[in-house]
This record gives structure tokens, C-alpha cells and sequence, in this order.
């Protein structure tokens, strides 16, 4: 252990420094990463544009194999306007997890049976890209 | 482990039980497998939809879950390293 510090010593180098930094850009770059540590789009999640949010779910009702893709409008139930049980309404739920990337849980799930109330849950979900 | 339930189970419980399935079916590593997974659980649920004995085939489905989760691990351990052609997108 002495012999390891004596070493230390005995290595140390001194540090020139090459460049004296612009204050302000210190000042910008450390604010800049509080910035991104506090704000980064990971932690806050974004919240995604209600009409584009329609109209990729448009897109997913209209491709499940049952639905004939004319019926489907912004505020289409599943079961009373397209005419989808409730399997059929979890399959569509599960389609729009794929196509948003995240997880919907159970109890929220249950609940979205028309695509006005699918965009209303997606659209005010930070996680859905 | 829980204890099977003497009374039907509910609406809820069952398009859960479902949904589960669903979950499961998208771990499996093997294209064929994963669809495979989601067409029998699909086919099953529409097949038993008036079944006489909810009960027996709600127990049934509840195994079968098991066995699917415990088989989507297995499965992940030997993964194919390629994809398969169906779920090349280009």
C-alpha cells in the first residue's frame, strides 16, 4: 500500500491545461444537461397529435380481417358499429399496443370499446410513440 | 397455485384470460410458434363461446396458459437465428 502511493508520487504528471473554456459555453453546456437529465423525452414522454393518433388507429381497425374497412369512422363502436364482439375488441386492443409500442394494463383495456375512446387513452398517454 | 373457482367465471375474467393468452403468444421467439399460440387461443375461445360447462373450460384454459408461459422461456432459449421469411417486412 506504501509502496503503491510512493509510486503515485513518484508518477504524478502535471496537468496543463490546453485550453482555457469559455465561461458561457460552461454555463450553456451544464445547463444544457440539466436540460436533458430533467426534460429528456424518456422521462417526460411525449404526447402524440390527436388527429395523427386517429388515423393510425384508422389504420390498425382497418386492416383486422373482420372489419369492413368503409364502416370505419373516428367514432365507430366496435360492437355496435362494426359489428366485433368482445374477443374481437381485445385482439383489436392487443393490435393497438403493437402499432404504439406500449402496454395498455387490463383495467384501461376493458374499457376502450369504440376508437373515440381508444384515441382519447392513447392520445393523453405519454409512453405511446 | 389458486384454487379453480366452483361458480362460472365472469365475462371479465374470461376476455382476461384471453388477453393473457395474447400476451403470452407475442414472447415467443419462433414466428411459427407465436402465431401459431394467438390462432389456437383465438380459435379456442370462438369454438367454446356456448360451451355447457364454462367452468371446466375456463380451469382447461388456465393450464394451458401455464404451459404456454412455461413454453414461450423454453423456446426463448433456443431461439432460431434467422427470422422467418413471413415477418420480413420490406
Amino acid at each position: 500500500m506504501a509502496a503503491r502511493s510512493v509510486m503515485l508520487k513518484y508518477l504524478r504528471v502535471p496537468v496543463v491545461q490546453a485550453v482555457q473554456p469559455n465561461p458561457s459555453s460552461t454555463f450553456l453546456s451544464s445547463f444544457n444537461a440539466i436540460r436533458r437529465r430533467f426534460y429528456s423525452e424518456e422521462v417526460r414522454g411525449t404526447f402524440l397529435d390527436k388527429s395523427e393518433v386517429t388515423d393510425r388507429i384508422i389504420n390498425v381497425v382497418k386492416n383486422f380481417q373482420k372489419v369492413d374497412p368503409s364502416k370505419v369512422s373516428p367514432d365507430a363502436h366496435f360492437q355496435k358499429d362494426l359489428g366485433l364482439d368482445s374477443l374481437d375488441a381485445v385482439e383489436i386492443v392487443m393490435a393497438l399496443e403493437e402499432e404504439f409500442g406500449f402496454e395498455i394494463p387490463d383495467n384501461e383495456a376493458d374499457k376502450i370499446n369504440s376508437i373515440g375512446l381508444a384515441v382519447d387513452f392513447i392520445s393523453s398517454h405519454p409512453q405511446a410513440k | 397455485m389458486s384454487v379453480v373457482a366452483a361458480s362460472a367465471p365472469s365475462r371479465a375474467e374470461v376476455l382476461q384470460l384471453y388477453r393473457s393468452f395474447l400476451r403470452v403468444a407475442r414472447k415467443f421467439t419462433d414466428y411459427n410458434i407465436r402465431e401459431y399460440t394467438k390462432r389456437r387461443a383465438t380459435d379456442a375461445f370462438r369454438q367454446n363461446r356456448n360451451v355447457s360447462d364454462p367452468c371446466a373450460a375456463f380451469a382447461d384454459g388456465k393450464a394451458q396458459l401455464e404451459v404456454a408461459s412455461r413454453q414461450a422461456v423454453v423456446y426463448s432459449l433456443y431461439a432460431p437465428k434467422l427470422k422467418s421469411v413471413m415477418e420480413v417486412h420490406n
